[in-house]
């Protein structure tokens, strides 16, 4: 029966039902009794051969590109059925090599059109459960990484974005950022800066509709974290956030507040030369602010000649002309600064 | 076996993310941003570690190189990769921990045992292993794109793992960046990358033009010099300074004549052909015709290698240890490098690897004595395929062409970007250059006829070639004790004066904030409680 079976090669619908198969098993065969069993351990290779396969259809491999039509194929089958619910939930039970093949057909699968269409965004809208199933894995050591490799690669659909900010889970994203374990706490840091950055639109409305809570989680637990690491990320992201046209409106209302700008104050203060780099960046800000609220304006005339000594021998290690500029303007700002009468 | 298990006891796990648990022992490798110390883990029935200690606020790369670096080290899982146990952040600095590998990098062991290069049977041993730990990453997608005997350790059973993914990639996470939103057919250029990356000497010259797009086999020709490197006790063109290193990759080919001419001290040191055939292959300048890993581990060169105690017998027996050799060296290096020189050094070597990444420099230095191809240098142009496989390989990566600049951009700006730092002049001049050799060739043969363009181009290469050398020449007066060129002396302490400079004046800028804010802090005036007041 073997022989028969090789002589027909198998089509990637074919392959994608295999797997489905196997995962099936996989998932329902669980006790330790059954993990002895030799037949157990052949369907468990079966499956890591099988996946590999899905993966060298999806990137090609050194003798071949990958056909369009045959990764097309592949993609309809996949979410024809629930093969990526199976892969998520039975990921644990795959060894290391296999899980991380996993992910990468998981993540290559993001982005296959079938009639130009993103099918795997439709299939991720109708389960977002899966999707809570990806955040949480940040807090198991062993999967963490590669569910939070699938999930970065799930949140560039816009829809599935939007899941992620609004759902409670969101939250948890700031004591991920936090985890001991470095290389999951960087996963967890890459993947909500790539929430609050990638779809200008959705953030922004996120944004104006959950700013009271946001900034508060922000400012206490990541600018004024103790950990170096998160400080210095999170202040970049502000950045980054703040200066982004499509939140201006955030922008505007973060920079009259007087908490933030002690905030930032704060950390311009830091003996770390790059937070304090990035912290100007949302300082400026503050100054630039042609509706200055007359206590922000007030902060900013007491510290005058500090402020001012300060950026005095402030610079960065290369010549960065836009920096130049941007101080020169703050020092200008400041130095203006008459003050105002309390409203 | 060992990866069978993998999914059931994480190793990861097991070692606790928290300094407490571990106490500094000795100190056996630093570079500008890291250093690697040996350490026990309390908690573990003290296991002996390395911890390699990154400064983060001095690398400048952004965190996303580092995540990419620590997350392949602990996702990668084979007995000849050297992996990360855990990582951490201790105020400023990361630390990953990693085991033990007692006897160092092979470049700390040749240096200091073997400075003329090691048996071709214990050769044969570590290059078979690293052979495997390639084939294990290549097929997982990852170029390492640092492959040297610096980054090639060894433990006191004999056993070989490969280290340091600083600079390593992924074909499939690039790839994802790219091609997001193109239909899949326009990925045609899947497992390419086109930055900048690794260590001179190592690089392969597709990378050196990065433009071009490289890939798995880049890797081979760092392996193949890396060869040469056990072979000799430097890598080939290691007298000349990083970036004319890069410049002669292109306008020239390595032949295991070249060091045999230069060999006359040790005369009875001949290579069997299996191993001259196997370097060579993966020393071709077209990158296709290169053999992949798992090839060359079919190659005669590797069948009858010797067992793993072979080399513990002939090679680690007697060889002083890890934390001996970094002190000596240490000690040495302040004495011998000058300090233009040594902060040239210290750049390339940006990361301390688990076995002395302080070791390579000096022995860099101390090679230059003998190495005598300076001398030798020949215009010697490369063959007339050079041409034709510019062309095959722009065929293949137009698409990866067009990240080039961004890709550079980040290079350049990461913390580990010395090398490229010194070179990001060179691609551009180098391409300009190659040029002029192939079409020199007309001249050499002589048989094409002469046309004035070409002799030009001809009569330029040589120029750059003399040029190159006239520096080699001068590197080596100094290092023999003889004089300079008042010109080129002023310039060495001109740049040295301007080095201090640049460092005083940060030390100061420093301080004055510091004194700064420790005024305010007296006063209060700047504290953030009293700017609720006023």
């Amino acid at each position: 029966m073997k022989g028969l079976f090789k002589s027909k090669p198998r089509t990637p619908a074919d392959i994608v039902r295999q797997t489905r198969d196997l995962l099936i098993y996989a998932d329902r065969v669980t006790s330790p009794a059954d993990s002895r069993d030799s037949k157990r351990e052949e369907k468990m290779a079966e499956l890591s051969k099988n996946i590999r396969d899905l993966k060298s259809i999806l990137y090609g491999n050194s003798e071949s590109e990958p056909v369009s039509e045959a990764c097309a194929q592949l993609t309809q089958e996949f979410f024809r059925e629930n093969t990526l619910r199976l892969f998520i939930i039975c990921l644990p039970k795959l060894n290391l090599e296999t899980r991380k093949d996993a992910t990468q057909v998981v993540a290559n699968l993001q982005r296959q059109q079938v009639q130009s269409r993103l099918i795997a965004s439709d299939y991720l809208e109708k389960n977002t459960d899966l999707l809570d199933i990806l955040v949480a894995g940040y807090e198991d050591t062993d999967m963490a990484l590669h569910y939070g490799a699938m999930l970065r690669e799930c949140i560039r659909h816009q829809s599935v974005a939007r899941y992620v900010l609004e759902s409670p889970q969101m939250k948890k994203f700031f004591d991920y950022i936090q985890l001991p374990n470095f290389d999951i706490a960087a996963d967890a840091a890459a993947t909500f800066k790539e929430l609050l950055t990638r779809h200008k639109s959705t953030v922004a409305e996120f944004l104006s509709k959950n700013y009271d809570w946001f900034f508060a989680e922000y400012n206490s637990k990541l600018l004024e974290s103790t950990n170096y690491i998160t400080r210095r990320q999170a202040v970049k992201l502000l950045g980054d956030i703040l200066l982004d046209r499509s939140n201006s409106v955030v922008m505007t209302r973060y920079v009259s507040s007087r908490d933030n700008l002690r905030i930032l104050m704060n950390l311009l203060r830091e003996s770390s030369k790059s937070i304090q780099i990035e912290a100007f960046h949302v300082f400026k800000l503050f100054a630039a602010n042609q509706n200055k609220p007359a206590d922000i304006i007030s902060i900013l005339i007491a510290n005058r000649s500090k402020l001012l000594r300060l950026f005095a021998d402030f610079k960065t290690d290369k010549e960065d002309e836009q920096f130049e500029a941007d101080k020169a303007q703050v020092v200008k700002e400041i130095a203006a600064l008459e003050p105002r009468d309390r409203p | 076996m060992a990866q069978e298990h993998d999914h059931l006891e994480s190793p990861r796990l097991q070692f606790p993310p928290d300094s407490n648990a571990y106490r500094i022992l000795a100190e056996i490798g630093a570079g500008v941003s890291a250093t690697v110390y040996k350490a026990v883990c309390i908690p573990m029935n003290s296991t002996v570690v390395a911890i390699k200690s990154i400064d983060l606020d001095r690398s400048r790369a952004d965190f996303d190189s580092i995540r990419r670096e620590t997350k392949t080290m602990s996702l990668l899982s084979h007995p000849n990769i050297l992996q990360s146990l855990c990582s951490f952040t201790v105020d400023r600095r990361l630390w990953v921990v990693m085991p033990f590998m007692s006897a160092g990098s092979l470049q700390s062991i040749i240096s200091c045992a073997f400075p003329d290069g090691l048996p071709e049977p214990c050769i044969a041993i570590v290059l078979k292993e690293t052979l495997n730990a390639m084939s294990y990453l290549h097929n997982q997608g990852h170029l390492h794109r640092d492959i040297k005997a610096g980054n090639i350790l060894i433990d006191s059973n004999g056993q070989v793992k490969l280290a340091d993914f600083g600079v390593s990639a992924s074909v499939y996470e690039q790839n994802v960046e790219q091609g997001w939103g193109l239909s899949s057919s326009s990925c045609s250029s899947r497992l390419m990358l086109t930055d900048f990356a690794g260590t001179p000497y190592w690089m392969a010259p597709e990378v050196v033009h990065s433009h071009t797009g490289y890939g798995f086999k880049a890797d081979i020709w760092s392996f193949g010099i890396t060869a040469l490197e056990l072979a000799h006790g430097c890598p080939p063109l290691s007298h000349l300074p990083p970036s004319k290193s890069l410049l002669m990759k292109i306008t020239r080919r390595f032949r295991f004549s070249d060091y045999e001419k230069q060999d006359r001290k040790d005369k009875n040191r001949k290579f069997s052909k299996a191993f001259k055939d196997m370097v060579a292959s993966c020393l071709d300048q077209d990158p296709a015709k290169r053999p992949s890993a798992e090839k060359l581990l079919k190659h005669s060169f590797f069948k009858n290698c010797k067992g793993l105690d072979f080399l513990v017998k002939n090679v680690l027996h007697g060889l002083p240890s890890v934390e001996e050799r970094f002190k000596e060296n240490k000690g040495l290096h302040g004495v011998n490098a000058t300090a233009g020189r040594e902060d040239e050094e210290e750049e390339e070597d940006d990361d301390g690897d688990s076995g002395g990444g302080q070791i390579v420099k000096v022995r860099r230095i101390s090679g230059w004595n003998f190495n005598e191809e300076g001398f030798q240098l020949e215009p010697v142009f490369p063959a007339a395929d050079e041409s034709e496989l510019d062309d095959s390989i722009v065929k293949k990566v137009r698409f990866a062409g067009e990240s080039i600049i961004p890709d550079q951009k980040t290079d350049k700006s990461s913390g580990s970007g010395d090398a490229e730092q010194s070179n990001q002049s060179s691609p551009s001049r180098a391409q300009g250059e190659v040029e002029a050799p192939v079409a020199a060739e007309g001249v050499s043969t002589g048989s094409r006829g002469l046309d004035r363009d070409s002799f030009l181009a001809g009569l330029f290469a040589l120029k750059a070639s003399l040029d190159v050398q006239r520096c080699s020449v001068a590197s080596l007066i100094g290092i023999l004790g003889g004089e300079l060129t008042r010109e080129e002396e002023l310039m060495q302490e001109n740049e040295r004066l301007r080095l201090e400079f640049e460092n005083e004046r940060g030390n100061n800028l420093e301080l004055e904030l510091e004194l700064e804010f420790l005024k305010a802090m007296n006063s209060g005036a700047y504290d953030g409680g009293e700017l609720e007041l006023d």
